[in-house]
């Protein structure tokens, strides 16, 4: 019950109102970047992250703020695949499935109404569950020694890609790229290492600037080889009329989606795009000859909008117990923790109290302003959606300037930016993914410290990190991680492949 | 085609070895000679790197195309923007290079001229009054400055 007590004091900090304003706020924001198009949650928590820090916020302000981005961005992913049959990032993908032909039925804001009763019941499963699980496995982690935590460094980057994942071994060179970026500056030595003399790399290189170039300029660079800058067509949204019992039946379908996507964010390598892809397939399974799945069946938005929610809260759990993000956004939100000087891992839950559990309040009481927002503003939502890109990207792109030029008003940090942009597309153009660059960048110090540690612990025997039955285990996953995508990746890829053709890139 | 993945995997292996060259060429820290020094963990990566850029070269994957022709000189002119955006942000102002650099960029897009451009002066200086009055921080006015109160 020690939870509960905790969890009362983090209503006590998320309620007060300020932060209320900036959960409201973040929320709003977060389902706008959710359902505009180029930018998915990850890139608009990085944008918005340099914007927290020049408003000075508390960090468990900035937190809360941006945690409702995160899930608000789950909310509006939805608006466009129901809409317009483009899935606003991946996990998006399989509300298409009947989102979209229950907007040609000119019941467009039935299934827009449904994913939301949907996607707060799947979110609000995945909070209980984090509730519930991640203080015990925070104290679980604390019998993690450095060897421990190296492997878990380890299994975090094998398991990222995914079991869908194409290529593993992009995924190592990636991670690679981003732990030799980590390791420029003054090392815990004091050795400078690749810093080449220049005055700027001494303290190494910000991952802000980092995250906001690889995902907001590559971004820009992408639409314009696209030429995908005139928008797309206008869609008309019914007037909504939607009983009791259309939401009574929805609930089984959205219950089942909940928890099967809490377990998929939970474990390292699945995700949500898995997530919503398990739920629906399953609903299918489950409901058999009665559902007219693929038609515009309600509960075939209900099932993946639950399930890719829950996914997306219960990816948290990882990032909060045991700072180790499994996905590109938790990474980001891993950023931000770092940079406001607060160490994710189990010693959080101790230590920042007050902030883990104000999040995780917050995230309860996201979830309720995001399904009120949501059914009377899907409007404004749906008008914002024809902004066309053109004049929407140019504008996302000042804001990433505005936001890392009032970090540290210093012009340099902006050519660094572009050319991380520059980098990142060209990295994507190899289908390079970025992601697990950013974790190297993140992950980095932490691991060459832990391998440190270990090492003086051992007095210099590498075999150490593979000394106990714990370590023995990570590694094994990791190896798992990395072999599996050949083995399953194709099976799994053509399945999901299969209903929907076409899936826009995303992380 | 797969000449992508072999180019980026020789391009990585020469990466590999500059920096684990590099990491060889440190000083000793102040403290003497550890088990991990601060080349242990760069002489790992570079070992890593090498070994799995070698692997793209032997199986690449298929290539995507690169834009050659106009869309190329689009997207050289999209950096070469942003670029001098970065450069003409203080001595210019925010106000204007913004109008500049959004208007340009909108333009290229595909959007009207004029619309693009009043799209840039518009979204400058909203946000340039967003910055100095709701968040007090300073942005640049650099050509404007006479507008400046105190």
């Amino acid at each position: 019950m020690e939870t509960l007590g905790y969890l009362m004091d983090g209503f006590g900090v998320a309620l007060q109102p300020h932060n209320l304003m900036f959960a409201l706020l973040g929320a709003f924001l977060g389902t706008l970047i959710g359902a505009l198009p180029g930018l998915g949650p990850a890139n608009g928590v990085a944008i918005l992250i340099p914007l927290a820090f020049s408003l000075g916020l508390a960090p468990e302000t900035a937190l809360i703020m941006l945690t409702s981005v995160y899930a608000g961005a789950m909310y509006g992913g939805r608006i466009s695949s129901i809409l317009l049959n483009i899935p606003g990032d991946e996990p998006a993908m399989m509300t298409c499935l009947d989102g979209y032909p229950m907007a040609q039925k000119g019941k467009a804001s039935e299934a827009l109404a449904i994913s939301a009763v949907a996607s707060f019941v799947g979110s609000l499963i995945a909070t209980i569950g984090l509730i519930l699980l991640a203080p015990l496995l925070a104290n679980f982690a604390l019998t993690f020694g450095p060897a421990e935590y190296f492997a878990l460094f380890l299994l975090a980057f094998a398991t990222l890609g995914g079991i869908t994942g194409k290529n593993p071994i992009k995924t190592v060179v990636a991670a690679c790229i981003g732990l030799m970026i980590a390791t420029v500056g003054i090392d815990n030595t004091g050795v400078p290492r690749y810093t080449f003399g220049v005055l700027e790399l001494f303290e190494g290189v910000d991952f802000i600037i980092a995250i906001v170039g690889l995902f907001a300029i590559s971004e820009l660079l992408f639409f314009i080889e696209e030429r995908a800058g005139g928008g797309k067509e206008k869609m008309q949204v019914n007037r909504l009329s939607l009983s009791w019992k259309d939401i009574r039946d929805i609930l089984p379908t959205s219950f089942r989606g909940g928890v099967l996507g809490f377990v998929a964010g939970v474990l390292p390598g699945a995700g949500a795009s898995l997530g919503s892809f398990i739920s629906y397939t399953l609903e299918k399974r489950v409901l058999g000859k009665k559902g007219y799945f693929g038609q515009g069946d309600p509960r075939g938005v209900a099932a993946p909008e639950a399930g890719n929610n829950a996914a997306s809260s219960g990816a948290l759990v990882p990032m909060l117990t045991l700072g180790v993000p499994g996905s590109g956004t938790t990474a980001v939100l891993l950023a931000l923790l770092i940079s406001l000087n607060i160490t994710p891992g189990p010693l959080m839950f101790t230590q920042n109290a007050d902030i883990v559990w104000g999040v995780i309040a917050a995230l309860l009481i996201g979830n309720f302003l995001l399904l009120v927002l949501n059914i009377p503003l899907v409007g404004i939502f749906v008008k914002l959606l024809s902004v066309p890109p053109m004049y929407l990207l140019p504008i996302v792109t000042m804001v990433a300037f505005v936001g890392i030029y009032s970090i540290s008003n210093t012009i340099f940090d902006l050519y660094f930016m572009v050319a991380f942009g520059v980098g990142g597309y060209v990295l994507r153009k190899l289908e390079i993914p970025l992601v697990p660059v950013i974790l190297g960048l993140l992950l980095g110090p932490e691991m060459e410290k832990n391998l440190r540690h270990a090492m003086d612990i051992s007095d210099g025997d590498w075999m150490i990190l593979w000394d106990s039955g714990l370590a023995i285990g990570l590694w094994v996953f990791a190896a798992l991680g990395l072999i599996l995508p050949y083995i399953v990746g194709p099976i799994l890829r053509r399945r999901m492949k299969a209903p929907t053709e076409g899936t826009p890139e995303s992380d | 085609m797969t000449f992508n993945d072999r180019i980026f995997g020789v391009l990585m292996i020469v990466l590999a070895v500059a920096y684990g060259w590099a990491a060889t060429q440190f000083p000793e820290p102040f403290g003497g000679a550890e088990a991990v020094g601060p080349d242990t963990f760069p002489k790992l990566l570079a070992i890593v790197l090498a070994l799995s850029s070698l692997y793209l070269i032997v199986r690449p994957d298929p290539d995507n195309a690169w834009p050659w022709s106009r869309t190329g000189i689009e997207l050289i002119i999209a950096v070469g923007v942003l670029l001098l955006y970065a450069m003409l942000l203080q001595p210019l102002g925010f106000i204007i290079s913004t109008t500049l650099a959004v208007g340009t960029l909108c333009w290229r897009m595909g959007a009207p001229p004029v619309n693009a451009y009043i799209t840039g002066a518009v979204s400058g200086v909203v946000v340039y009054f967003l910055f100095s009055f709701a968040l007090d921080l300073a942005l640049p006015l650099g050509l404007l400055s006479f507008l400046e109160v105190n």
